[in-house]
């Protein structure tokens, strides 16, 4: 599903609503990142401890993560979608590099797939990892399909080409908590093996916010003067994915909204994108 | 690399358990000396080759997604004389059950009804079901599109079995433990690479020692697999037993090609005649344990005539020719001219019955409190017994089986451990509520019924005169034969 135009909707009245906000977020996270750009990491500490209290429960399907054990299927049919979409779909052997791993339900789901060659699944907490890799040795069938790296994206070694590049990059309900989003896309493309996708999602419902506030808002407030009472006529669609994508080298945009129903689990709901949950996905340029 | 005798083909190993792990636990065997045999993994075990484990394997062989599985049954039983079950046409074992349409896709899907012998097989296009104390009819007003067409299948268990049995060795890939008691179930310990302290493992008979992904309890009512994984089975006994027969008619039935199911509520409990092909039936006569073992000291010539009774005698007149050692015959001779009946309302005449056909099961009502736990999963009898007066127990499983084996394709291609209760939480959610108001149903039905005086007859008799005013009963009736489902309320 391409981009749906609600949610531009949406973007448009954000933008008009609150650009000052918008431009300042930005202007702020900006200075704070290029001030300490030597030792950067996309991550925030506070959230890390934050995931570190959850790292107990991570795997009690009765727990505070039932909802992602419960959404994490969905995650696996979004990129067979995006697969799917391809003019000629991957076959097996693929690659993956889940960054925000947490307790790994998704490195672990993605390295059982017969299609995948390998998982490699980062994540910056030490007390959420020790968690990750405890479970995995419970199935014998991931020994050797799936390794876990205490690091963030910003301490994994640079493939040397497409052979250590990744054919899929997840990043589930990690983007919220990335403090410079147009930065980090940049940062994951180096991983991202030509005509490979970009996964992501969120349950935080704030996807729209993210895409609005801050990949395209930057992207679109960098150039846009500001004060500008034109922006029913500058943002439409195909501009949009046309600037923030492409000038990036990126195509392709999807989006699955989901909504939780109690008692039914996990729905895609077409159009939800506007309330709920979503699943976001982008191709990097062949 | 050097398989292990006991395992199976390098396709087997491409499925969740990895011929790396493998080697690696071999290895280990070697090494760790102190501790004991070490298990070989199994992403399915499968305990009890009845017919639902083995419809279960039969449908997760057939299954691309599942088909890379490594599976194993365990059966106590050989399984050599199923798989070569073979009778004369004029002979037919004494376990049969009605298989609704559902069951027959599902078999057929799974490529298993090809292999059932099909001259075996008698479907039936109607039924005949009435109250023995009232004479009230329940009349089944099928809709036009539906008269004629088959309610059920009547099949020998075994027949079925042996079909299943032909195709799972058809597709390959099973390792079939057969002549082997589960000696004792287990959970794995902690290795230096592995932590299997969540897998059963299951010791047999013969010294092996299988640690499951997923265990499967198709074992049966006394399902040692349900007991392993600590779930409560709840329910009672019906203080009856099912006598069952092979019996031979005085003809193939008044409805010539089209074939009829009969079924006459007692208050003891039913009893019901269903077709086989040719002129023959199969009995199930529902009764307390002493007039079962009653009927199972009668001469051949008196057992007939006490079934002939069953469905053309009043309960009284039945009751009393329970009352005698012998001479059944002689005395449903003589009452016979003294009762009015509607030839073609009942079964035709027996005239003979199988040598060593009769047999009697207790009846009982048990379900299980779940049907899942962690890497636990309980299909059939194991998970519930029915009466068998609706003829479902067998047609449950087979439910059951169909939705375990989407459920683990399911986890399957969304990279889920198959064996974690968040897994199979879809079959338990799909199954339970249904299988459980089936059983109240059926429960009810036997209760309603069994009541020979007092308050509740005159109620069954006009309000329910019966029992046509007792829609949903119908209802259930139509809906269950059809495999339509429990559309009861
Ligand atoms: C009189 C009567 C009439 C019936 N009529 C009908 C009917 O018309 N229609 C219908 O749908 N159903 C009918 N049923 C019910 C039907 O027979 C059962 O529901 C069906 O056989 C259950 O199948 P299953 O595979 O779950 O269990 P079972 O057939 O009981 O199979 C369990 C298997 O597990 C094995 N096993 C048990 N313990 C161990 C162990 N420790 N180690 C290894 N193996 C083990 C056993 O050997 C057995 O082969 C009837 C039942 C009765 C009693």
């Amino acid at each position: 599903m391409p981009l749906q135009p609600t949610s531009l909707r949406n973007l448009h009245l954000l933008l008009r609503g609150t650009p000052r906000f918008v431009q300042n977020q930005f202007h702020t996270q900006w200075q704070i990142q290029s001030r300490s750009q030597s030792t950067a990491s996309s991550v925030n500490p506070i959230e890390v401890s934050h995931f570190n209290a959850l790292a107990s429960s991570w795997w009690d399907p009765h727990g505070s993560s039932r909802l992602l054990h419960l959404m994490n299927p969905l995650r696996h049919d979004f990129i067979r979608s995006c697969h799917a979409s391809q003019p000629t779909p991957p076959g097996s052997n693929l690659r993956f590099l889940d960054i925000g791993c947490g307790g790994g339900i998704f490195a672990e789901s993605a390295a059982r797939l017969p299609s995948t060659a390998s998982v490699t699944a980062v994540d910056p907490s030490p007390e959420v990892l020790a968690v990750a890799k405890a479970h995995a040795r419970r199935d014998p069938a991931l020994q050797g399909k799936l390794t876990y790296l205490n690091t963030s994206i910003e301490g994994l070694p640079r493939p040397r080409g497409p052979d250590e590049q990744y054919d899929v990059l997840s990043l589930f309900e990690v983007i919220e908590h990335i403090t410079h989003p147009a930065d980090f896309l940049d940062a994951c493309a180096q991983f991202v093996k030509p005509g490979g996708w970009i996964v992501m999602s969120t349950i935080a419902r704030t996807w729209t916010s993210w895409l609005t506030t801050k990949v395209v808002a930057e992207d679109v407030v960098g150039i846009v003067p500001k004060g500008t009472h034109d922006w029913e006529k500058y943002i439409n669609e195909e501009e949009l994915r046309g600037y923030f994508l492409r000038e990036r080298g990126w195509n392709s945009p999807r989006v699955m909204g989901v909504v939780y129903v109690p008692g039914l689990g996990w729905t895609r709901v077409k159009g939800s994108e506007k309330v709920g949950n979503y699943f976001f996905g982008i191709r990097k340029d062949e | 690399m050097k398989i292990p005798s006991t395992s199976l083909s390098t396709r087997q190993l491409g499925g969740y358990v990895c011929s790396g792990c493998t080697r690696q636990l071999r290895r280990q065997r070697r090494s760790y000396a102190t501790s004991t045999v070490n298990p070989d993994l199994y992403d399915v075990v499968c305990v009890g080759g009845g017919p639902a484990g083995l419809s279960l394997l039969a449908a997760l062989r057939s299954q691309p997604a599942t088909a890379n599985l490594k599976i194993a049954l365990v059966e106590s039983q050989r399984l050599d004389a199923t798989r070569n079950f073979q009778l004369p046409p004029t002979q037919f074992s004494n376990r049969c059950s009605s298989l609704t349409p559902s069951s027959v896709r599902f078999l057929e899907q799974v490529g298993a009804w090809q292999h059932v012998d099909q001259k075996r097989v008698q479907s039936y296009e109607e039924m005949q079901v009435w109250d023995g104390v009232t004479g009230a009819r329940i009349e089944f007003d099928w809709p036009a599109e539906k008269r004629g067409q088959t309610i059920a299948y009547m099949n020998e268990n075994l027949n079925l079995t042996s079909g299943l049995l032909k195709r799972i060795d058809e597709l390959g890939g099973v390792e079939v433990l057969d002549g082997q008691k589960v000696e004792d179930i287990a959970l794995g310990s902690e290795t230096e690479d592995f932590d299997l302290s969540s897998w059963p493992v299951v010791s047999l008979s013969g010294g092996r020692k299988l640690a499951a992904r997923l265990l499967v309890g198709a074992d049966g009512a006394n399902s040692p697999v349900r007991a392993f994984a600590g779930i409560g089975s709840r329910g009672w006994d019906y203080e009856r037993h099912g006598v069952v027969a092979t019996l031979q008619m005085e003809g193939p039935g008044w409805g010539g090609e089209s074939k009829i199911a009969y079924q006459r509520f007692l208050p003891t409990g039913p009893v019901a005649m269903l077709p086989l092909p040719g002129d023959y039936s199969t009995l199930v006569w529902s009764t307390t344990p002493a007039l079962a073992a009653h009927l199972k000291t009668l001469s051949p010539k008196d057992f007939i005539a006490m079934v002939n009774a069953a469905f053309r005698l009043s309960p009284v007149d039945l009751a009393y020719m329970h009352t005698q050692s012998d001479g059944q015959a002689d005395e449903l001779a003589w009452r016979s001219q003294h009762t009015n009946f509607d030839q073609h309302r009942i079964p035709q005449q027996v005239i003979g019955v199988q040598e060593g056909s009769i047999a009697s099961f207790p009846l009982k009502l048990r379900h299980a409190d779940t049907y899942i736990g962690e890497r636990v999963a309980l299909v059939g009898d194991a998970a519930h017994t029915i009466h068998p007066l609706a003829g479902q127990g067998l047609n449950q499983g087979q439910g059951d089986v169909e939705s375990l084996a989407n459920t683990i394709q399911y986890a399957v291609t969304h990279g889920q451990d198959i064996g974690v209760r968040m897994s199979l939480e879809p079959y338990n959610a799909e199954r339970y509520a249904a299988n459980n108001m089936l059983l109240g149903v059926v429960d009810k039905l036997h209760k309603l019924y069994a009541v020979e005086s007092g308050p509740i007859v005159p109620l069954r008799s006009i309000g329910l005169r019966a029992v046509n005013a007792l829609g949903p009963v119908k209802q259930f009736f139509m809906d269950q034969a059809a495999g339509t489902g429990v559309k009861i309320l």
